[in-house]
């Protein structure tokens, strides 16, 4: 603009002069300053025609900058948005974060995960039957250690069945039955109670919680186990107390849970005590839970000789139609071991139902089992030396008109220490009705696998 | 479990003496009777029997308790149910959650399962 304003005054002031002067030029101009004023007006037309030539670029960078000064007003816009997203996004952050953080008693990556667990295969024949492999099971055990406080443990069995019409004949093909065993959580609270949540084993005696194929001596279970639940959805408190400097110990148990139901909501009949359903995935079938514990005590005397007795027990309703209806039960347990090769182990179980039309039902039983190690005769014979021979006593007495005694002798060879191979002859007398449908005798094989 | 109703049992099997059965009850009540309260309270007796004279000089003379070690306390608790596991069968990590396992469905003693766990995982060479 200052560039423009000046030639333009050049300009004017030149045609001012031209037109002032011309008179007396005409008058007195000679050729030397009519030449002289020529080439001046010729510079200054040269001058002119440069000023033009620098104002057009000076226009040209104008414009230049002014493209720049957009862009980085454009920039600086996008800066701003994003440091205005980066500050509402902290703000949203901070007010994610809990106030007061859920404590982690795990200062580093500490969690395991293992499958354990067993398998079994198993033949029998009963008599006046056809033999068959009765069972293929694949019995897993989940662990997942998240720290040392918190291990979940959930256990299933998994077998095939024959699929069957609605009169148990066969109808073609077969299913996969998996079954949850057990699914609880542990929380070591301290040294001496842990907390379990879940469906748990329930310590009902010693049984149920020792149970797996390569454990017990004998493919089957005791006959009175029929009375018990074998688990239930609920808390537990549990835990050991040692007794002086040695192994002895007082253990504990401590339990709610839904409790046994019936399966019958128009009566509380003998026949409809239902004792492992309620199990969670509806509202309790009736309206109190029930409630039990065990009480143990564990005396070794040296490597391989103890002692272990324990007293454990359950109440609460299994039908509150018209009324209130308990099942209780109560268990004795021992266990002996004399010697690594020797021991005798055992559980009494009673059982209380009321009902409505049979009064207090009273089915009760014992089983006693002994086994003995042939190892222990110091013999040099290595297939000697891996055989045990076991026996068993069952009694069994449902209070309505059913009696049965079963009588087992039986050995198991160990492969090694976690597969073994079991056998045992049963004999069964059952004294007035036989509702489970015993055979005089049944002899039954069966592969164990651990691991 | 075998399924004793899918073998086509036909042949119910005969009853006995009504007298029998309770003697045989009976005697069971008496063996159960023995090993729940007599046999402890022998044991017991013959391991806490301060009334006698010799038994208190015998307490003097007593020889200081020593720590079961963790292999004594291995073969104590895990052998009353199952043939032992081999140390070398699974690793320290393993073995720790295995202990945490038993620690709960054995109700072990925690102090106690710490040292079989440490032996255990000493011994397991991983």
């Amino acid at each position: 603009m200052k560039i423009h304003s000046t030639v333009l005054g050049l300009v004017a002031a030149g045609c001012s002069l031209g037109l002032t002067l011309v008179p007396s030029a005409q008058a007195t101009v000679s050729d030397d300053d009519f030449n002289a004023l020529k080439d001046l007006v010729t510079k200054q037309g040269q001058k002119l025609d440069q000023l033009e030539k620098v104002h057009t670029q000076d226009q040209q960078a104008h414009e230049q900058d002014q493209q720049k000064i957009s862009q980085l007003q454009q920039q600086l816009s996008q800066t701003q948005t994003l440091a205005t997203n980066a500050v509402a996004k902290a703000e949203a952050a901070s007010q994610i974060q809990p106030i007061y953080p859920a404590p982690n008693p795990a200062p580093r990556a500490t969690h395991d995960f293992l499958v354990t667990g067993d398998a079994e295969v198993q033949y029998g024949k009963a008599a006046g039957g056809n033999g068959t492999f009765g069972l293929a099971d694949f019995a897993p055990i989940f662990l997942f250690r998240a720290n040392d406080n918190v291990l979940f443990e959930a256990g299933f069995d998994v077998t095939l069945e024959n699929n069957v019409d609605g009169n148990g004949n066969p109808s073609g093909g077969s299913s996969t039955a998996v079954d949850l065993s057990f699914a609880q959580l542990d929380y070591f609270l301290n040294d001496y109670v842990t907390v379990v949540a879940g469906d748990m084993l329930l310590p009902l005696g010693t049984y149920s919680e020792r149970a797996a194929g390569w454990l017990n001596k004998i493919p089957d279970d005791p006959l009175v186990r029929d009375y018990l639940p074998g688990s239930g959805i609920g808390a537990q408190l549990r835990g050991a107390i040692p007794i002086g400097s040695g192994a002895q110990l007082m253990t504990y148990s401590v339990y709610g849970v839904n409790g046994p139901s019936s399966t019958s909501l128009t009566n509380a009949n003998a026949g409809n005590l239902d004792l492992e359903g309620n199990v969670g995935d509806t509202q309790n079938w009736h309206s109190n839970p029930s409630g039990g514990g065990r009480i143990g005590w564990f005396y070794p005397w040296g490597l391989h000789y103890d002692v272990e007795l324990g007293v454990s027990g359950q109440t609460g309703q299994w039908s509150d139609y018209s009324g209130s209806y308990l099942w209780s039960a109560a268990v004795l347990d021992a266990a002996i071991h004399l010697s690594p090769y020797f021991e005798v182990k055992g559980e009494y179980v009673n059982t209380w139902q009321q009902t409505d039309n049979a009064g207090t039902l009273n089915p009760n039983g014992v089983w006693v089992q002994a086994g003995y190690k042939l190892a222990g005769l110091k013999k040099d014979f290595p297939v000697i030396n891996n055989l045990e021979l076991v026996g068993r006593y069952d009694y069994q007495n449902d209070n309505q008109g059913s009696i049965a005694d079963r009588y087992t002798s039986g050995f198991v060879y160990y492969f090694s220490n976690t597969l073994l191979f079991e056998g045992d002859y049963e004999w069964y007398l059952v004294h007035g009705q036989n509702p489970n449908g015993y055979p005089p005798s049944l002899f039954v094989l069966q592969l164990s696998f651990g691991f | 479990m075998l399924n004793l109703m899918s073998l086509n049992i036909n042949t119910p099997p005969t009853s006995a003496p009504v007298s029998r059965r309770f003697a045989l009850v009976g005697g069971l009540a008496v063996a159960i009777i023995i090993i729940f309260f007599v046999l402890p309270g022998l044991l017991l007796a013959s391991d806490t029997n301060t009334n006698a004279p010799a038994a208190t000089a015998r307490a003097s003379e007593k020889k200081p308790v020593r720590q079961l070690s963790g292999a004594e306390l291995y073969a104590i608790h895990c052998n009353r149910c199952h043939q032992e596991r081999y140390p070398e069968e699974f690793n320290q990590d393993r073995w720790k959650s295995l202990i945490f396992h038993m620690q709960v469905r054995a109700n072990l003693p925690a102090e106690q399962a710490r040292i079989v766990l440490k032996y255990l995982q000493d011994q397991s060479g991983n």
